[in-house]
């Protein structure tokens, strides 16, 4: 007769679990903390070389994450990420300092080669696959850097291209105000590359991953999906050389070479190719924690490149025992926590009250 | 055959027509996603509501409740709580008392036994007291005799109210949705129309160019492979094969291992473009069109679907993203929309999940909706197969061996469930086939054919006893 169920109270925390869900909630965190970092650094709470070198990890976050959609989503490896930075780098470098336009052409001029460029190995990844086209790949990256070395009356050859102070929409800015440009630039990506995740193209490119075959009967079209997803990280690349350029406010061809992309490979491969949170992390990982663990650790400081070994090591462990990078290791490692609770409270008990009856 | 030169003439209408009919069933079905939106939400408000209710209503309730149901809602959860925590303490005495036995000579084990039953004494007797204690305490809300029917009245009052406040507000509900519903159904009707006076114009258009073709394919035949030879290298799988399917039969293909019968369909689906040979098909407006002047990715849009002999699902998606990975073609939005998420790629993608969920229902797979391909049953992924076939309004279904790997069980429920398919879908299936078995049961004609060339053509009777098929089958006698 009487019903016995209790009565339900939405208290905040049930809320609170529910809103943690979303995907959203994890971007506007990482939002904060970025700004956090730039403000710790202003008020002198943080060295600001340390600010720099989140800087620089923010923008090849960006780069990862068209990496991730090429890698992880469309299963395409390809070496040439390096040149395609470069060729950002070079083209703000020209806009601005040689010929004296404002930044805008310099972003409408750079999305329009990175299609050209990302066209063009599209369209070679349709003949070749796996390790030759990221030698080809490579090749072009390579000729790239020839180009920047010996095209001198544009990129100033060996030495360089050093940038002087610039204006945007008539307003003198320094590394602080850029730095919000970057976190910008970074939240955006996310948002555009998650919303790519979970809509058709997200899932056709997975399926051309999976399955050529299916793909294809299904009615996705392998062209047009590998055009894209070359286009879309190219872009990113670019967009993210550009930045680079307005951050540092200089370039050399010799930073652009087959190392950075391996780099760029190995954080996707090692934070979990499939997630925008597991390329965070994994570039976090390559490019953050040499210069802001080990270069205060008076050892390495006094071999140089000791670091590198236990770069590698770590490349090896995680690659060999987590294939699905850093980022599954945190789900294995609340499940191990929540596992020793359990078997832990239970010896306790059973110690306690004596065996179960 | 006069056909070849004749192909064709109507198919950019044919295309045309195919995105406005698209279209027209996107809105039509948008029209049930916001229906079961809206229902959802009020069921929502009404569950809170009523929740609100509760509480008062409890009041009232209690004081309806005979001697028996009131201890056995209110006084027994508490003694129940009661004797479990007892119950610990015991079990608590006990292993102590165990592990203190282990560790002494005869005479203090004796000692301590005693104590320990003393022990064990006391805590029943508290536990009695303690419980006629609550059971006193808990006994003062009961209801007496003489207030009982009085209160009855009472709470009948109370919840014909309640329930009177709750019908109504539900009633202002429907009505506020139902304004709602009647402003999408006008704006829908709108575009619906405009759609609709477009296709007829088009489809008039169409129908006088279809008379002037002359069309040599009978009227009740869905596919015909005219000649279809295919050679790779100096190895010839396929030679000179032609034969009829007819609308909305179950056609089946057979021959032993190495027939060429995968071939075939790889032809069909242009996987492999076939060296010489015509493949006529009837597409969904009495078009008659050759599959060789298509993509294999294009293939889907004329309403002609595969499965794969080994399982091709996409392992990295769930259950209902696969479906709606079958789905890809009815997408109608480009990447700028999946890029910003805008609003009717939303829509879109909530009117196709709906229909997925509609098909996973009709093949009783709902309950794998959310599951990862990977670690599912051999027979659910062959299900699962067929069901992402389905979600593309297909009018040919072709089954590379659906019954390869399943045990009896599962082949029996697969046949039932390709009966299913063709009559409420209304498709014509197309399969190839080990399992006799299920051969004869299912089909309505087979083609039996051997080393890429034709053996025997009929009904399952006549091909059972064929002895040209039975020589290629057995081996001769």
């Amino acid at each position: 007769m009487l019903e016995h169920r209790p009565l339900q109270h939405h208290t905040p925390l049930s809320n609170w679990k529910k809103m943690t869900k979303h995907p959203f909630f994890g971007i506007f965190l990482s939002l904060i903390v970025m700004i956090m970092i730039q403000l710790l650094g202003q008020i002198g709470a943080i060295p600001s070389g340390v600010v720099d070198v989140f800087a620089i990890v923010w923008i090849y976050i960006i780069i990862g994450l068209g990496f991730t959609l090429l890698l992880g989503y469309t299963g395409l490896a390809s070496l040439g990420t390096a040149g395609f930075i470069g060729v950002g780098s070079y083209v703000v470098a020209y806009v601005l300092g040689t010929a004296g336009m404002p930044l805008i052409i310099a972003f409408a001029l750079g999305i329009i080669i990175s299609i050209g460029l990302g066209t063009i190995v599209g369209f070679i990844s349709l003949r070749i696959e796996g390790m030759y086209l990221a030698i080809i790949t490579l090749g072009l990256s390579e000729i790239l850097v020839e180009v920047f070395k010996f095209w001198t009356q544009v990129t100033k050859g060996l030495v360089g291209f050093q940038l002087d102070r610039y204006n945007i929409l008539g307003f003198a800015v320094r590394e602080q105000e850029i730095y919000y440009i970057l976190v910008l630039a970074l939240v955006l990506t996310m948002f555009a590359v998650l919303n790519i995740i979970n809509s058709p193209t997200g899932r056709a490119m997975l399926s051309i991953k999976n399955s050529t075959s299916a793909a294809q009967a299904m009615g996705i079209s392998i062209l047009k999906y590998r055009l894209l997803s070359f286009i879309v990280s190219t872009v990113l690349a670019v967009i993210g050389g550009m930045l680079y350029m307005m951050y540092t406010r200089s370039t050399i061809p010799n930073v652009w070479n087959i190392a950075l992309s391996l780099n760029i490979l190995a954080a996707v491969v090692i934070g979990g190719a499939k997630s925008i949170w597991g390329v965070s992390l994994g570039t976090i990982f390559i490019f953050g924690i040499n210069q802001l663990v080990f270069a205060r650790i008076p050892f390495f400081t006094r071999y140089g490149n000791a670091s590198l070994f236990i770069n590698g090591a770590l490349i090896i462990l995680v690659v060999m025992f987590y294939p699905g990078g850093i980022i599954r290791m945190f789900t294995d490692l609340s499940r191990l926590v929540k596992k020793t609770y359990h078997t832990i409270l239970n010896k306790v008990k059973e110690y306690r009250y004596g065996p179960e009856e | 055959m006069d056909l070849k030169n004749n192909l064709n003439p109507t198919l950019r209408i044919a295309e045309r027509m195919d995105r406005l009919e698209k279209k027209m069933a996107y809105h039509e079905n948008y029209l049930h996603v916001i229906e079961a939106r809206l229902e959802q939400k009020r069921k929502k408000k009404m569950e809170k509501r009523k929740e609100a209710f509760r509480e008062d209503l409890l009041t009232y309730e209690i004081r309806t409740l005979s001697k028996d149901a009131f201890h056995q809602a209110f006084i027994q959860p508490e003694i129940d709580k009661l004797n479990q925590h007892y119950h610990l303490k015991e079990r608590a005495k006990k292993a102590s008392f165990h592990r203190k036995l282990k560790k002494l000579n005869d005479q203090e084990k004796q000692g301590l036994t005693e104590a320990y039953q003393q022990d064990i004494q006391a805590l029943h007797d508290e536990f009695n007291e303690k419980r006629d204690q609550l059971i006193k305490e808990l006994s003062v809300h009961e209801p007496s005799e003489h207030t009982l029917r009085h209160s009855m009245k009472d709470y009948e009052a109370e919840k014909t109210r309640v329930q009177s406040i709750l019908d109504f507000e539900e009633q202002a509900l429907i009505a506020e949705d139902q304004i709602i519903l009647d402003k999408e159904k006008v704006r829908i009707q709108k575009t619906l129309d405009l759609l609709k006076s477009k296709l007829d114009a088009l489809k008039e258009e169409h129908k006088k160019r279809l008379e002037t073709i002359k069309q040599d394919l009978p009227d009740d035949v869905i596919l015909r492979l005219d000649g279809l030879r295919m050679q790779f290298g100096g190895l010839v799988a396929v030679s000179d094969l032609s034969f009829d399917v007819k609308k909305g039969e179950i056609f089946g293909l057979i021959g032993p291992n190495g027939a060429g019968k995968t071939t075939v369909f790889n032809c069909i689906t242009q996987f492999y473009k076939p060296t010489k040979g015509d493949i006529y098909y009837r597409d969904k407006r009495n078009d008659i069109i050759n599959l060789n002047n298509y993509a294999v990715h294009d293939v889907i849009h004329q309403g002609i679907v595969r499965t794969f002999q080994n399982v091709e699902l996409i392992w990295e998606l769930s259950i209902l993203d696969n479906l709606l990975v079958g789905a890809h073609s009815l997408y109608q939005t480009g990447f700028f929309h999946h890029l910003f998420k805008t609003r009717r790629f939303q829509r879109e993608e909530s009117v196709l999940k709906q229909k997925a969920i509609k098909v996973l229902t009709d093949l009783n797979l709902l309950a794998y909706k959310d599951f990862y391909p990977l670690g599912l049953p051999y027979g659910i992924l062959k299900q699962v197969e067929l069901a992402r076939t389905l979600m593309n309004n297909p009018q040919l279904i072709i089954l590379d061996e659906p019954a390869a790997g399943l045990n009896d069980l599962e082949t029996e429920r697969l046949i039932h469930t390709i009966r299913k398919i063709q009559k409420e879908y209304n498709v014509t299936i197309f399969l190839v086939e080990h399992d006799m078995g299920l051969v004869m049961e299912l089909c309505d004609t087979i083609c039996a054919i051997s080393f890429g060339k034709m053996l025997a053509l009929g009904t399952p009777k006549a091909i059972q006893s064929n002895p040209v098929v039975q020589e290629a089958y057995l081996g001769g006698e």
